[in-house]
């Protein structure tokens, strides 16, 4: 039997298809989210159905997750990421307690009780300084890919003190530290660190581990280590972190009836 | 995802009861306070739950609520106003500089208390416009001269009125007054205790609606009775899946309903509001036991669990037994950006959350609705962790 969780994040489109029995992933696709996410999505799943030869009655339930679940009708339900990346880190590490999770314009961090629920939650407000989407700036206006920024990083000596709240604010701040002769390098380390400070402190000091960190942003080298510095905890990533979210709603679509 | 059949349509409810006389509540309140000026009656603007308003109607007085929850009224107030204030105080100011609301332009007088910072500087700055009296709040609500002060503010309060409106204000008149308000908040309560039930009667925007921002207008009590009425005919006839919320935190005044809009589409029936356009104000009332009405008054006013006191254990005390009284299955904390005495506060509900394994979450927000859709997530997933904490 085979469920499906289809992710509208807010950069991409991620579909897992889930084998219920064998609880192993049978197939992904992920495609940018464009402008018509609905459209989009719909095109990437069936196309998905169509190169493993199935029909659309052979998947059970389809759950849609992410920033534009409720625009795609043709599900059959609806969980939030929250739930849903909580569910996909558990099935790789299933003692995990803290979940960490950073996307384009998200970041959140989810506490696991023993029981395998989510416990708690918390995320970024209004601000996208914590998220992705500061790395995004930060390599647009040094003009280094967004692979590249963890090796860069790992050359620098003294990471730059990065403190403005906001995302906007934070391009002049860096600005600020290029013309004042900081290195790029000690540039990217310094966001890097921002951005796991940010997210640390939304955890406030109840951080327990095993930590995994899942999201785009656990595919960018460096990350896994400011997070590590400030935890003082080992930090796993997550196997294909940016499928969590899908996958997480595909295996609980097992639990939702048609 | 979740069926709930509590939504702000309440389906459990006849039409009569979601036709209420209070979708007219502004109108309503309109047409009485001009007809109570041309009696002669003045209009007296207050903001806070903190006033008597047993005083100003045993003076002859119409007690109208000012506080404001329009959106729009915010740019305005900024031109005075620091951004970072809380969203209910900016609204309030805002309709005072655009001179837009009309119950203040027919006020004849302010009243205001020392509760928190922003509230008491900005009143400095509506003081401009119109006359208003301030009366000083103690802040440690046990200590033992908390009462001496506030009574004493109290009677400066009314032989201020007594002098302005050049009358004297009974003992009996007062008494009288309380009697009115005692009854409006014997029915307001009657109503809002009958979401103790499952499934609850009323959906929280309901709830939201049924009040008037006049104290003890006739018509307004009559309608509580039908309502009291309507809501027990209907109770109980239909399943009810939807999470049990229960609301604490700032107050959401008219117009300002946002967050309990997003809270029951998510599937939440918000089943008790403790906050101050909820049940905090109704909880007690005035004693007719004691011989002088300015002392009953004082304690009744003085044991309002609002943030600005400290400690303010009874507020916590009160979260406690209404989680348990209307069988809350989460919490919802909503704490106004900006509001400092509320937010650190928060700290101790969550830990009576977590004493009570109830899921918790608290929302930082303003009047804007640009985060709605972040809010309805976080809304959401604490939904799920309700329900699967009950599975
Ligand atoms: S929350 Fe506090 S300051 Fe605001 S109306 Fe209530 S008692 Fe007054
Ligand atoms: S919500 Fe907080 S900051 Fe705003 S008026 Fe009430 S107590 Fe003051």
């Amino acid at each position: 039997m085979i469920t499906a969780g289809i992710d509208a994040g807010s950069r991409a489109i991620k579909i897992v298809l889930f084998d219920i029995q064998r609880q192993t992933v049978f197939a992904t696709a992920v495609c940018d989210q464009g402008t018509n996410q609905k459209v989009r999505a719909r095109r990437l799943y069936d196309n998905l159905l169509r190169e493993n030869g199935l029909g659309h009655k052979a998947i059970r339930t389809l759950v849609a997750t992410g920033y534009g679940r409720h625009m795609l009708d043709f599900c059959d339900t609806t969980v939030t990421e929250i739930s849903c990346h909580a569910a996909g880190v558990l099935h790789h590490v299933s003692d995990a307690t803290t979940v960490i999770d950073i996307g384009g314009q998200d970041s959140k961090l989810i506490r696991v009780g023993a029981d395998g629920k989510v416990r708690d939650f918390v995320m970024n407000d209004r601000c996208a300084a914590g998220t992705g989407r500061f790395l995004e700036v930060v390599s647009q206006r040094l003009n280094i890919p967004l692979d590249a920024l963890g090796p860069a990083a790992e050359r620098s000596e003294h990471p730059a003190k990065i403190s403005s709240m906001c995302v906007v604010f934070a391009e002049t701040e860096i600005i600020g530290l290029l013309a004042g002769g900081q290195s790029c390098e000690n540039i990217i380390a310094g966001v890097q660190r921002s951005i796991a400070q940010r997210t640390v402190a939304m955890g406030g000091k109840d951080i327990a581990p095993p930590v995994v960190f899942t999201g785009g942003v656990a595919l960018i080298s460096g990350m896994k280590e400011a997070l590590e510095r400030l935890l003082e905890l080992p930090v796993n990533i997550c196997p294909a972190p940016q499928f969590t979210g899908a996958l997480g709603a595909s295996i609980l679509a097992a639990k939702y009836e048609t | 995802m979740m069926e709930c059949s509590n939504t702000n349509n309440n389906s459990n409810c006849p039409q009569s009861c979601i036709n209420s006389r209070f979708d007219s509540m502004i109108e309503n309140c309109c047409e009485y306070a001009e007809r109570a000026r041309e009696a002669g009656k003045p209009i007296i603007g207050i903001m806070c739950e903190y006033t008597p308003r047993e005083l100003i109607m045993a003076a002859g007085g119409i007690p109208v609520c000012l506080c404001g929850g329009s959106e729009e009224k915010i740019a305005p107030a900024e031109n005075d106003l620091p951004t970072a204030l809380c969203p209910l105080i900016k609204s309030t100011y805002g309709y005072c500089c655009t001179q837009t609301n009309p119950f203040l332009e027919m006020s004849d007088l302010l009243v205001a208390e020392t509760t928190c910072d922003g509230k008491k500087k900005m009143y400095e700055l509506m003081a401009r416009r119109k006359d208003m009296m301030v009366l000083e709040l103690p802040q440690k609500p046990d200590a033992p001269h908390a009462m001496d002060h506030w009574l004493s503010e109290l009677r400066r309060f009314r032989s201020f009125l007594e002098t302005r409106y050049d009358r004297k204000i009974a003992d009996a008149g007062i008494w009288k007054a309380i009697e009115t308000m005692n009854l409006e908040r014997a029915l307001r309560r009657r109503l809002a205790e009958m979401n103790k039930q499952t499934p609850s009667v009323w959906s929280g925007l309901q709830l939201l609606a049924y009040k008037s921002i006049i104290s003890g207008i006739d018509e307004d009590l009559e309608e509580y009775r039908r309502l009291i009425a309507c809501g027990a005919n209907a109770a109980g006839s239909e399943k009810q899946s939807c999470v049990r919320v229960l609301l604490t935190g700032v107050p959401t005044v008219h117009g300002a309903e946002r967050v309990v809009e997003i809270i029951e589409n998510a599937g939440g029936a918000v089943v008790c509001m403790e906050n101050c356009t909820g049940i905090k104000p109704l909880l007690e009332d005035v004693s007719m036991d004691a011989s002088d009405p300015m002392e009953a008054l004082a304690s009744k006013y003085m044991h309002l669990p609002c943030s600005v006191m400290t400690p303010n254990t009874r507020r916590l005390e009160i979260l406690r037994r209404l989680a348990d009284e209307y069988d809350a299955e989460c919490v919802i904390e909503l704490v106004w950006q900006g509001c400092l005495t509320y937010d650190v506060e928060s700290y101790y509900v969550r830990q009576i959350a977590e004493e009570m394994s109830l899921p918790y979450l608290k929302l930082v927000t303003d009047y804007s609705p640009s985060d709605s859709a972040r809010i309805a997530l976080r809304v959401e997933a604490l939904m799920e962790t309700a329900l699967r904490a009950q599975a």
